[in-house]
């Protein structure tokens, strides 16, 4: 699920993504899958509680489907080169929609949770309006935006509630919260007690993403705007409005994020969000996706969350303290891209001496 | 008889072009501001005691803001500026209250450590080829990691009395910090301004490859950035650790936004090559500002985000709308009256 518009004489960091030159174990979605089912298996060897389905799994993976909606709302922003440093708080301004439709106007939870994509999209148009419309560079915009709604989300969370939080739950959100597919019957056969309803919209925000960058003329402009936006306007595409398109986009995905992660803890307060930056960059860097724009890869942003959240979880049962976490996290991280860098360089020497 | 006429001509037109700059335009935010707050509290705010408290806390907002416009201006970034703050903040107390360090060698060890963290970000940056912005914010994990396992939750401090009244004492209702802060912009300035190489930082920040093609090692001018980025959070945690009552884990927690907030509102390029150290401090004015009133108004704390969030938005559309106009103004003008216009 790969999807690349790399302009020829770009730098080798590029050339992975044509495939068929390189070597298989270039493939960095293969490694990270390998290196996820292999830590996993050894922290279960390590820690036999770390198999417990109910406990263990089901957790890792409700935050591993929230996480990796937020990946991906960095991935589209990251596809047209850009970024956005505002998705923890895009999350929790959409997320204060849905509050306040379910408390206020007792919306039915359906209607909450489009009330609270709308706000997200709405929000990121906003955003991807002023950054096409100044030519400004889209980290000031998201910093700036960034502050504004921390600000105004606070404001509105302490004028509209009594103690900060909204906890007025429609029906239905609490068998979101703790439903798992054991809950889903065909017959006999009942599905796994580790994977969480919720993971429901991480997969179809997969599918969607997937089929727009794989399949559709609109994603390929959205790529090649992110590889060489002085080309892709030469060569007729809007290059404004895919700017406003991804934008809207991630503050979509980033609303649908604030909501899952609203869901899955039952409140709706400001301090959603908080921690969502850092890991909606490792999650899409660490699939493969590049900061430069003009390469995403739906499943490796997966996958890297995937990897992330398993380091976080078994750390966490081995009894590395919460204060060390980051540490190696920051360390993985680090050791992760140049890995890759030196993978990348090497096969490509291999490939050019072979030549 | 000339001379003098044309001297004031010269100066007439040094302070008409001065008065189109960023740093005019923030002067007169600050002024206006300060006599808006003037009024409003109705004659205290501008009395001592005041005056020594809003120079207080000015000290880290400037210094920060100067670091994060050390890494911008050879077009990097430095997202770890408030993680390193804080770790080397707590990193000196620890020394000096849990390990009986003297304060002048806790101090010393506190800068010397952010400096070397700064050499070790540039260094990775220019060996690994990763992208700035990645491995700070790398960094900046795995500093908030270390400030966490540092001193966990409790809040150190009782450390050295010599390096408190050093961060209270204020002669003639001015803080020594604030001092502090204002040489350090004053150093960076001639630093940057008069020296070949703040030059060559500035010119392998605005073109690296022209840079290149005359003799300048770009790898060289980002390790001198990040290095001197780590050298001013390290006087930043100083500052912070003379003038708090205590360091926890959550002292630099909030460094990242204002960091930013100072150079760009300065009118600092992200691009790189362009600094302003005058507009950076005058943009800490100005956010200060922005918080003195808050508390002269006893609004919520997150008034101060909001409002610097739409500062920042204003200056950002501001600046577009300058530049279509002057584009206009440039392209319809074949004539050549250039004052008038404006």
């Amino acid at each position: 699920m790969t999807t690349s518009v790399s302009p020829p004489e770009t730098v080798p960091a590029q050339e992975r993504t044509a495939g068929h030159r390189m070597p298989f174990w270039v493939n960095q979605r293969l490694g990270l899958l390998v290196l996820v089912i292999a830590l996993s298996m050894l922290f279960g060897v390590l820690r036999p509680a770390f198999l417990d389905q109910r406990l263990v799994l089901f957790p890792l993976l409700r935050d591993v489907a929230t996480l990796t909606v937020v990946a991906l709302a960095q991935m589209v922003a990251l596809s047209v080169g850009h970024m956005n440093l505002a998705v923890g708080r895009m999350a929790a301004f959409g997320a204060m929609f849905a509050g306040i439709g379910y408390d206020r106007l007792h919306l039915p939870m359906q209607a909450g949770l489009l009330l609270c994509l709308a706000a997200g999209a709405a929000i990121g148009a906003v955003t991807g309006w002023l950054i096409a419309r100044t030519g400004v560079s889209s980290f000031v915009v998201t910093l700036a935006m960034d502050f504004a709604l921390l600000g105004l989300v606070s404001l509105m969370y302490s004028g509209l509630t009594e103690d900060a939080a909204f906890t007025t739950r429609p029906a239905g959100i609490d068998a979101l919260r703790s439903y798992s597919l054991a809950d889903i019957c065909v017959g006999p056969l009942c599905g796994s007690p580790a994977v969480p309803q919720l993971a429901q919209f991480t997969v179809f925000a997969m599918l969607g993403l997937g089929f727009l960058y794989g399949c559709t003329r609109i994603g390929r402009e959205l790529l090649l705007t992110g590889a060489i936006p002085a080309a892709a306007e030469l060569s007729g595409i809007p290059t404004g409005r895919r700017v406003l398109l991804a934008h809207t986009l991630s503050g979509l995905l980033a609303a649908l994020a604030g909501f899952m992660a609203a869901a899955g803890t039952g409140t709706f307060r400001a301090s959603i969000g908080d921690d969502f930056m850092l890991p909606s960059f490792l999650g899409a860097v660490l699939g493969g996706t590049l900061l430069t724009g003009g390469v995403v890869s739906v499943l490796g942003t997966l996958l890297g969350t995937a990897l992330v959240g398993v380091i976080r979880k078994g750390l966490d049962l081995l009894g590395v303290g919460l204060e060390s976490l980051n540490i190696y996290l920051g360390c993985i991280l680090l050791l992760a891209l140049s890995a890759d860098r030196i993978r990348t360089v090497v096969s490509y020497r291999k490939v050019v001496r072979s030549t | 008889m000339s001379t003098l006429l044309d001297q004031q001509g010269r100066a007439a037109e040094v302070l008409r072009r001065f008065s189109r700059t960023t740093a005019a335009m923030l002067l007169l935010v600050v002024v206006a501001g300060s006599v808006a707050l003037e009024v409003a509290s109705s004659g205290s705010f501008l009395e001592g005691p005041s005056v020594r408290v809003f120079l207080q806390y000015l000290a880290t907002p400037i210094l920060i803001g100067l670091a994060q416009m050390v890494a911008l201006c050879v077009g990097q970034l430095n997202l770890a500026v408030g993680a390193l703050g804080g770790f080397t903040a707590c990193l000196t107390g620890v020394l000096m209250a849990d390990h009986g360090v003297p304060a002048v060698i806790a101090v010393l060890v506190g800068l010397l450590t952010a400096t070397a963290v700064g050499l070790v970000t540039g260094i990775v940056i220019v060996a690994t080829q990763i992208n700035g912005f990645i491995v700070t914010l790398a960094t900046m994990t795995i500093l908030l990691g270390a400030q966490y396992r540092l001193v966990g939750t409790r809040t150190v401090d009782g450390y050295s009395p010599t390096l408190r009244d050093l961060g209270t004492a204020a002669p003639l209702d001015t803080p020594l910090v604030f001092v502090t802060a204002i040489v350090a912009a004053g150093l960076l300035g001639a630093f940057m301004y008069r020296t070949v190489a703040g030059r060559r930082l500035l010119a392998a920040g605005g073109n690296p490859l022209a840079a290149r093609l005359s003799g300048i090692s770009t790898d060289r001018q980002i390790v001198l950035a990040h290095t001197l980025s780590g050298l001013l959070v390290g006087v930043a945690a100083v500052t912070a650790t003379a003038s708090l009552p205590g360091v926890n884990h959550s002292v630099g927690g909030d460094w990242l936004l204002p960091s930013f907030a100072a150079p760009i509102i300065g009118g600092v390029a992200l691009t790189g090559g362009s600094i302003a150290v005058f507009g950076t401090v005058l943009a800490a004015f100005v956010t200060r500002l922005i918080d003195a009133a808050r508390a002269q108004f006893s609004l919520d704390p997150s008034w101060v985000n909001l409002l610097i969030g739409l500062v920042v938005l204003g200056t950002v559309a501001g600046g577009h709308l300058h530049q279509t106009r002057l584009a206009k103004s440039a392209s319809s003008e074949a004539s050549p009256q250039p004052e008038g216009a404006r």
